[in-house]
C-alpha cells in the first residue's frame, strides 16, 4: 500500500527547525553508536545504533521515509541515558531529537509502547506510574520525619521514592530531620513529576500531571524543591520551566537534588559526618543526575566528607559512566534488555572490588537491587543517603 | 534451497534482508547528493554479521557460489564511498569481529582482528604497558580493518609514519577463498584497496611503550614558519606527534565551541612531546622561526580534543572536505594557492605531519548540503587534490568516489599487481566491486568516478566562485516545547 500517512506533511514537521538543523550536522562518526548501552542488543546490525536513528531521522523529516512500527520499536530502545550526546562530535541534542520523534509516533498512533501506555493509565488515575493508592503516598513517614506544616522549602519525595525504594527517601529525610532543616511535605497531594510519560513521548498526559504539581507548588508558596531522585530533579529542573510557560502558570522555584544540598550543608558546616565508615565503595552516577545535571563531583564531595570511606572508581564513571538500563521506558518495556544492561554495570562495579556499590537515585537503585538478586553477585548496594546517616554520631 | 534460505541456514540470526536495516549500510560518512548517491547501487540485499575468520570464509563462499559483489566494511567512518555497496549484494559487518588474539610485551607487537576500535584497542594495551603507535582522528569509533583498507595517517605519523609502516604482518582471505599470510611489499599490495583484494582476518600491529605525552603548541606566522619548525622539531625534540591547524580552522572549531579561538592568523602547532622536553625549548624553536609558545592550556586543550576534528560542523551544518598528502617542500606554495582559491569562504585547514617530511591535510569549507546548488559546490571539495598535486602531492585515498585515482595512489607497479591479483582471484569482480577502477555509470560504458573527476575539473571555475551556504552561523537556543 502506497500511503504517506506516517510521512511528516513537510519538511521539519515532527522536530523543532532547530533540532531538525541539529541533525544535520551528524559528522556519522559513529562515536554514539560505540558508547550506546542499548546498541549491542539490536543482535549487532547497524540500525539498532543512535547514529542509524538519526540517519532515519533526518529521511523521515525529508519526506524520504516512512515511521514504521519496526523504527517506533527501535526509537524507545533508548534510555536517555545521553551518552551518545557526551560523546557527539557536534553536540546533537540527541536525548531531545529521541524525545520529539517518540512524541510524533505517538501523535500518530503508532506509539507508545504497551508497557508505556500502562505507565499513562495509572498515571492518569492514581497520580503516580505504578498504580499505588496515593493514600498510601506518606507510609514512608516515621516518628522522627519532622515536616513542617509549612515551608518555603518542599520535599519532592517521586513516585519511585516512595513507593518503591523508600529507604533512600526515608533515610534522606532523615538525615535533614536530624539537622533540624525546615521543610513541608505534600503528601497525598504530590503527582508524578511526568518525566516517565515527557521520555516516552505522551507529551498530552504529562502535561496534565505537571499541571496538578504547578497549582501544588503555587498553593505551598514554594520557593525552594527538594528531592532524592535523580529523573525528578532533572524533570524540575529542565522541563518544567519549559512546560510551566507553555501552560501559562509561573514557576519561580529553585530546584534541588539531595546530593546538591548535602553538599550546601556540609559547606555551611551544619552537616559533619564524624563516625568512620569502613567500607570501599563504588559510586554509580545515575544518567539523570551526572549527564543531565552536571552533578558529578557533588556526591564525591559527600562521600570524601565520610570519615574511614574509601571510594574506588570504575572505568565509566562521571561523564563516562555507563546507564543502569532503567530509565527512558527501557525498564518497563524492554525488561530483558534492562536487566542485562543493570548485570553489565554491575560487573563493572565488581571488577573494582569495592565491598558497596553506592548511587543517589531510586531508579538506578531499583535496577541494580533486581540485578544483584538475579545474579547472586555478593556485593552490597545503598544509597548514599545510608552512609551519610551511619556517619552521624 | 535458494541464496537466502542457505545464508539464513548459516548465519541464523547475524544475517538480515528486512529493508530498513539494508537503508542503515547503503552509505558511509560521506555527505553526496542524491543525485549522485542515485548512480550506484547502494542498498544492499543482505547483512551478514561476521564474528569469526570462519564467517568470512563461509560468507565468501555464499557470494562465489551465488555469484554475489560483497562488500566488506567496518564502521564506515571514511567518505569515500569505500564501503557502500555499488553493486548491491551482501556486505559484511566486520564491526563484531574485533578480539585481541595476542600480545606479545616483549617485542611489542599485538595481533588483533579486524573490527577492534582503536580506542578501545589502546585501553586494552594500557595495562601492559603499551599504546598504538599511531591512530586516525576517528579512534573512538574506527576501526583497525578499516583503516587499514583505507589507507591513513593520524595522530603519530610524525615519528612513526603511514598505517602501513606499522603492521608487520596481516592474514588475508581472498575471494577465492584462499587465505595468504603475508608481510612487506606483499602485505602492502592489500593496503588501501578497501578490501577488494580479500578481507584481512588478522593484523599484526607494532606497538609503542605507553606514556603521557607532553603537548605544547606554538603560533606561527606564515606556512614557511611551520615548515622551518616542523623541521627544527623534529631534529632537536622527541616528537611523537605533530597537528598543524590554520587560524581559519581554529576560528571556525572556535566558532562551533562558541568560545574564542587560540589565533587570530597564520597557523598554530601542536606537538606531542614522547620523552624530556620543556616547554623552554619549544618555545626557542617557534622563536626562531617567528612565533611563540601558546599557553599550556591550549596545548593540551588541542591534544585533549584531538579526536574531535569534525566538531567545526556544527556551525555548519554540512562540511565540505578536501583531503590530499603534500609534501613539506610544496606545503608553502600550496597554502596560498587554497588561500587564492578558497579564500572566500573562509576554510580551515589541518594537517598532520607525517615522518618522511609529508603532511596529510585536510582542507574544510562550512555549506549545507540541503542547498540546490551544493552539488555544484561539492567540486570544491577537490580543489585540494588538484592544488597538492601541483604542489608535488597526490591523494589521501580513493575507495569509490575517486576510484580513478587509485593508479597515481597505488604507484603503476602496486596497481598492475593489484589488478593482475584481482583478476586471478575474483575475475567477476564481485568483492568490493568498483574500488580498483571505479563503478560504470548506468546505462553508459563509462567510468563514473572518471566522470566525476572529470565534472569537478569543469565544474571548478564555477564552483570556487559560489560562496557556501553556510547557515548556522548565528546558532540561537530555541526552548522548548
Amino acid at each position: 500500500m502506497n500511503t504517506r500517512e506516517n510521512y511528516p506533511r513537510r519538511a521539519e514537521q515532527a522536530l523543532s527547525p532547530l533540532s531538525a538543523e541539529a541533525a544535520d550536522t551528524c559528522a556519522r562518526c559513529g562515536f554514539c553508536k560505540i558508547h550506546c548501552p542499548t546498541y549491542p542488543f539490536g543482535g549487532g546490525f547497524e540500525t539498532y545504533s543512535p547514529r542509524a536513528r538519526l540517519h532515519f531521522l533526518r529521511a523521515y523529516c525529508q519526506g524520504r521515509e516512512k515511521l514504521t512500527p519496526e523504527w517506533v520499536d527501535r526509537l524507545y530502545r533508548c534510555t536517555s541515558c545521553e551518552r551518545c550526546e557526551a560523546v557527539c562530535q557536534t553536540g546533537i541534542p540527541l536525548v531531545r531529537l529521541w524525545e520529539d520523534i517518540r512524541a510524533e509516533s505517538v501523535r500518530r498512533g503508532l506509539g507508545p509502547m504497551p508497557a508505556h501506555k500502562r505507565v499513562r493509565e495509572m498515571a492518569e488515575k492514581f497520580g503516580n506510574p505504578y498504580g499505588e493508592d496515593p493514600s498510601r503516598q506518606t507510609h514512608w513517614l516515621t516518628p522522627e520525619h519532622t515536616p513542617a506544616p509549612e515551608a518555603e522549602t518542599l520535599l519532592f519525595g517521586g513516585c519511585t521514592g516512595t513507593y518503591k525504594m523508600p529507604g533512600m527517601l526515608r533515610t534522606g529525610v532523615a538525615v535533614l530531620s536530624r539537622l533540624g532543616f525546615a521543610f513541608t511535605y505534600a503528601g497525598g497531594e504530590e503527582c508524578c513529576c511526568a518525566s516517565p510519560l515527557l521520555r516516552t513521548g505522551q507529551v498530552d498526559a504529562a502535561l496534565s500531571l505537571i499541571a496538578r504539581n504547578l497549582d501544588l507548588f503555587a498553593r505551598r508558596k514554594t520557593r525552594l524543591i527538594i528531592t532524592p531522585c535523580g529523573g525528578c530533579s532533572k524533570t524540575l529542573k529542565k522541563d518544567y520551566p519549559l512546560y510551566a510557560r507553555r501552560l501559562g502558570k509561573p514557576f519561580d522555584i529553585q530546584v534541588m537534588h539531595f546530593s546538591e544540598l548535602y553538599v550546601r550543608l556540609l559547606r555551611e558546616g551544619g552537616l559533619k559526618p564524624s563516625r568512620p565508615v569502613d567500607k570501599t565503595v563504588t559510586f554509580h552516577d545515575p544518567c539523570h543526575l551526572g549527564r543531565s545535571q552536571g552533578l558529578f563531583r557533588e556526591p564525591r564531595e559527600i562521600l570524601a566528607a565520610i570519615p574511614g570511606l574509601r571510594l574506588t572508581e570504575m572505568p565509566g564513571n562521571r561523564e563516562a559512566s555507563r546507564c543502569c538500563g532503567a530509565g527512558g521506558g527501557v525498564k518497563a518495556n524492554y525488561p530483558q534488555m534492562a536487566g542485562d544492561i543493570a548485570r553489565d554495570r554491575l560487573r563493572e562495579a565488581e571488577a573494582t572490588g569495592a565491598d558497596c556499590l553506592v548511587t543517589m537515585c531510586p531508579f538506578c537503585m531499583g535496577s541494580f537491587k533486581q540485578a544483584i538478586e538475579e545474579s547472586g553477585s555478593s556485593i552490597q548496594l545503598c544509597g548514599l543517603e545510608e552512609l551519610l546517616w551511619a556517619s552521624l554520631e | 534451497m535458494n541464496a537466502q534460505e542457505e545464508f539464513r541456514q548459516v548465519f541464523g540470526p547475524a544475517v538480515s534482508f528486512d529493508r530498513q536495516i539494508m537503508d542503515s549500510y547503503d552509505h558511509d560518512a560521506g555527505e553526496m547528493p542524491r543525485a549522485l548517491m542515485s548512480l550506484v547501487r547502494r542498498r544492499p540485499d543482505m547483512v551478514v554479521l561476521a564474528r569469526s575468520r570462519e564467517d568470512v570464509a563461509r560468507a565468501l563462499d555464499l557470494a562465489r557460489k551465488y555469484g554475489l559483489p560483497l562488500t566488506p566494511r567496518g564502521q564506515a567512518t571514511s567518505g569515500y564511498g569505500g564501503s557502500i555497496p555499488a553493486r548491491g549484494g551482501i556486505v559484511l559487518d566486520l564491526c563484531s569481529f574485533n578480539a585481541l588474539l595476542r600480545l606479545d610485551v616483549p617485542n611489542s607487537w599485538a595481533d588483533v582482528e579486524p573490527g577492534i576500535v582503536w580506542e578501545e584497542l589502546s585501553r586494552a594495551l594500557a595495562p601492559h604497558g603499551l599504546d598504538n603507535r599511531v591512530c586516525p582522528t576517528s579512534a573512538p569509533s574506527s576501526t583497525v580493518g578499516g583503516w587499514f583498507s583505507m589507507g591513513g595517517m593520524g595522530i603519530g605519523s610524525f615519528a612513526y609514519g603511514s598505517f602501513l609502516d606499522n603492521v608487520l604482518e596481516i592474514d588475508v582471505l581472498a575471494f577465492d577463498g584462499t587465505l595468504h599470510t603475508l608481510s612487506g611489499g606483499d602485505a602492502a599490495l592489500f593496503y588501501q584497496t578497501c578490501g577488494a583484494l580479500g578481507i584481512v582476518v588478522r593484523l599484526r600491529l607494532a606497538c609503542r611503550a605507553a606514556g603521557t605525552p607532553f603537548t605544547p603548541a606554538v603560533s606561527l606566522p606564515d606556512a614557511s614558519g611551520v615548515i622551518r619548525f616542523l623541521d627544527l622539531a623534529g631534529r632537536d625534540l622527541p616528537v611523537y606527534s605533530a597537528c598543524v591547524q590554520s587560524a581559519g580552522y581554529c576560528e571556525l572549531r572556535a566558532r562551533a565551541e562558541g568560545k574564542a579561538p587560540p589565533i587570530s592568523s597564520g597557523f598554530m602547532v601542536s606537538l606531542a612531546l614522547l620523552g624530556a622536553a620543556d616547554g623552554g625549548s619549544v618555545a626557542a624553536l617557534a622563536s626562531g622561526c617567528g612565533g611563540s609558545l601558546l599557553d599550556e592550556a591550549v596545548g593540551r586543550a588541542t591534544w585533549a580534543d584531538r579526536y574531535y576534528p569534525m566538531r567545526l560542523k556544527k556551525a555548519g551544518p554540512s562540511l565540505l572536505a578536501g583531503e590530499s598528502v603534500i609534501p613539506f617542500d610544496g606545503f608553502a606554495g600550496a597554502w596560498e594557492d587554497l588561500r587564492k582559491t578558497l579564500g572566500a569562504d573562509g576554510f580551515g585547514l589541518e594537517a598532520h605531519a607525517v615522518r618522511g617530511r609529508r603532511l596529510a591535510v585536510l582542507t574544510y569549507c562550512l555549506d549545507n548540503a540541503r542547498d540546490f546548488l551544493y552539488p555544484l559546490r561539492l567540486a570544491k571539495a577537490l580543489i585540494p587534490l588538484r592544488v597538492a598535486a601541483r604542489h608535488g602531492g597526490g591523494p589521501y585515498a580513493s575507495g569509490m568516489w575517486l576510484a580513478a585515482l587509485a593508479r597515481s595512489l597505488y604507484g603503476k607497479e602496486k596497481y598492475r599487481r593489484a589488478l593482475a591479483f584481482k583478476r586471478r582471484t575474483d575475475d567477476g569482480d564481485l568483492l568490493n566491486p568498483g574500488t580498483l577502477e571505479g563503478p560504470r555509470l548506468p546505462f553508459t560504458p563509462f567510468n563514473l568516478s572518471r566522470c566525476l573527476l572529470a565534472g569537478a575539473r569543469i565544474a571548478a571555475p564555477v564552483a570556487a566562485r559560489l560562496t557556501c551556504a553556510n547557515t548556522r552561523l548565528d546558532r540561537r537556543q530555541e526552548d522548548r516545547p
